[in-house]
């Protein structure tokens, strides 16, 4: 009998939390999204998978070792940890008590060398980190998956169509004013009383608007960890949404006549010029923002990989093999985020709802940057591009594209759009980079 | 009086990343215009790549338009003559 009851203690059953089913059914959600909607499929289903997985109860595969053993193991563990640790544990509660005590002490009372003996004695006992803390820690932590993904993005860009017209930079620049305008309507959120975000966590979710997955979670790993996995659903479910949401925007920003412009062919880029490029970008980076080095750098070195055209195999692993596998381990590791205790809170709301907004304001500035070059300059510029300065590469130029062909049917804005598109991948990068650098 | 400050470091943070963001981008348009030029200049590449691929176009076509083979290799002479011509010299430069 008494076998029984222990089974039966063990099992998930008895052991579910209601926030964890909640989380649950977030991650079957984020599944059907993926699968039935095909919201960015490549990422939300290792997202919503690696979601469900953390959430199991008594699995502990999103905890480290010492929280592992916090939560299950004996009496007789806990009171060696607790020696450890440093405080004495009351033999007249029960053991959830005793629990709950160490869990406090463990993450805000003890010093770090006290944490890392607890951890010890659980490792000794038999406790391992789980596999997606593990994976969180070897990827975003570190900041290593964010950055290799950068890297696959950079060996997939075709900078041509940017070379040609350079000042299409200036579309991706204007996009980038929906993170900052997001920053500070988090802030000013926050000082009327309605959420609670601090500045990094202000400007981790500003990032949304860049609309590039990978630059929103490096920024929010470093910046406000402890959003991350609202903020790289928010990133990514948006991005999937960019074909709804900025085909309004752009109709109410530009008339019929602006919509038919027809843009002058761009002029061939010879190969040299798309090999120095990114030993351009690279240099500028260096000299001015060091702090966006990380991001751009490695940008820079897959783009070089691409274009020198003597590593075509390291270009082809990037941009393929390599890309693929850090997307898994980078999305379960986001996966492992999904923890009912930060993720079920009205923040999260607020972080999608500043999201969508990021996206609304970054698409109208883009738009609007379009119309005053068109304005000022010689060559006519179809403001419609100035939408795809949100990066998202390449679905906000194809949604350029589609809207200026409803205009006019024979007026093609892909390439033109790519320019702008790819500049909002540099913009955002170095907007993150200016962020990192002030706040850290 | 807390609220405040943090309003005022947002609007701060805002003004400073946009500003900055605008002023890279002008340099690496800048940048990247002085640096095609340069390029354009010491190695007119693609003018002549899109000249040869013209021709070869013309040339096809002539072929469809069988005036068959004496003109169309003597164009193709031509043409990379003038291509090795222009290599060379601008090797020797």
């Amino acid at each position: 009998m008494d076998k029984l009851v222990t089974l039966w203690e063990g099992s998930g059953l008895y052991n579910l939390e209601l926030g964890q089913a909640a989380m649950i059914v977030v991650g079957l959600v984020l599944l059907y999204l993926a699968i039935y909607k095909k919201f960015e499929p490549l990422l939300l289903v290792p997202i919503g998978f690696g979601g469900i997985l953390a959430n199991i109860p008594e699995a502990g595969l999103a905890i480290s070792a010492l929280d592992q053993a916090i939560e299950v193991a004996k009496p007789a563990v806990l009171q060696q940890m607790a020696a450890v640790l440093g405080t004495t544990l009351d033999p007249l509660t029960n053991t959830e008590a005793w629990r709950e005590l160490l869990k406090a002490v463990a993450h805000d009372g003890a010093a770090p060398d006290q944490v890392r003996a607890a951890r010890d004695v659980a490792m000794n006992v038999g406790y391992s980190d789980g596999m997606l803390y593990s994976f969180y820690n070897v990827a975003i932590a570190s900041g290593i998956a964010p950055l290799i993904i950068f890297m696959g993005v950079g060996a997939m860009t075709d900078f041509g169509p940017l070379l040609a017209n350079p000042r299409t930079l200036f579309l991706g620049a204007a996009a980038q004013f929906g993170i900052f305008a997001t920053l500070f309507g988090a802030v000013a959120l926050t000082s009327l009383g309605v959420m609670d975000f601090s500045l990094n966590q202000a400007a981790a979710i500003g990032i949304i608007g860049g609309a590039d997955g990978p630059t929103s979670i490096y920024v929010s790993s470093m910046l406000a960890p402890e959003l991350l996995g609202a903020i790289a659903v928010a990133a990514y479910a948006y991005m999937a949404l960019v074909p709804l949401i900025q085909p309004p925007i752009m109709r109410l920003l530009t008339t019929e006549k602006e919509r038919q412009i027809k843009m002058t062919q761009l002029r061939p880029v010879s190969k040299l010029e798309k090999v120095v490029f990114p030993l351009v970008l690279l240099i500028l980076v260096a000299l001015f923002l060091p702090d966006a080095a990380p991001l751009l750098g490695m940008f820079c070195f897959g783009n070089l990989m691409r274009e020198c055209g003597v590593v075509e195999r390291l270009s082809d692993t990037a941009q393929n093999a390599l890309i693929n596998i850090v997307t898994i381990v980078l999305g379960l590791a986001v996966g492992s985020k999904l923890m009912a205790e930060s993720f079920l809170s009205f923040e999260t709301l607020g972080i999608l709802g500043l999201g969508i907004v990021a996206f609304g304001i970054g698409t109208a500035a883009g738009v609007l940057m379009a119309k005053l070059m068109n304005l000022m300059s010689k060559m006519p510029i179809n403001p419609l591009i100035g939408a795809a300065g949100v990066s998202a590469v390449p679905m906000a130029a194809r949604v350029a594209n589609k809207v200026g062909l409803e205009a006019n049917p024979h007026n093609f804005l892909l390439m033109h759009a790519m320019g702008p598109n790819v500049a909002g991948v540099i913009g955002s990068a170095v907007a993150a980079g200016v962020m990192i650098k002030y706040l850290s | 009086m807390q609220d405040l400050e943090l309003l005022q470091d947002g609007l701060a943070l805002m003004a400073l990343g946009m500003g900055f963001v605008f002023v890279f981008l002008t340099v690496l348009v800048i940048s990247v215009t002085l640096m095609s030029k340069l390029i354009g200049r010491f190695q007119p590449i693609p003018a002549a790549a899109t000249e040869s691929q013209n021709s070869r176009k013309s040339a096809a076509s002539s072929a469809q338009s069988s005036t068959q083979s004496s003109a169309q290799n003597d164009e193709i002479v031509a043409v990379i003559s003038a291509a090795v011509h222009r290599y060379r010299s601008t090797r020797h430069r």
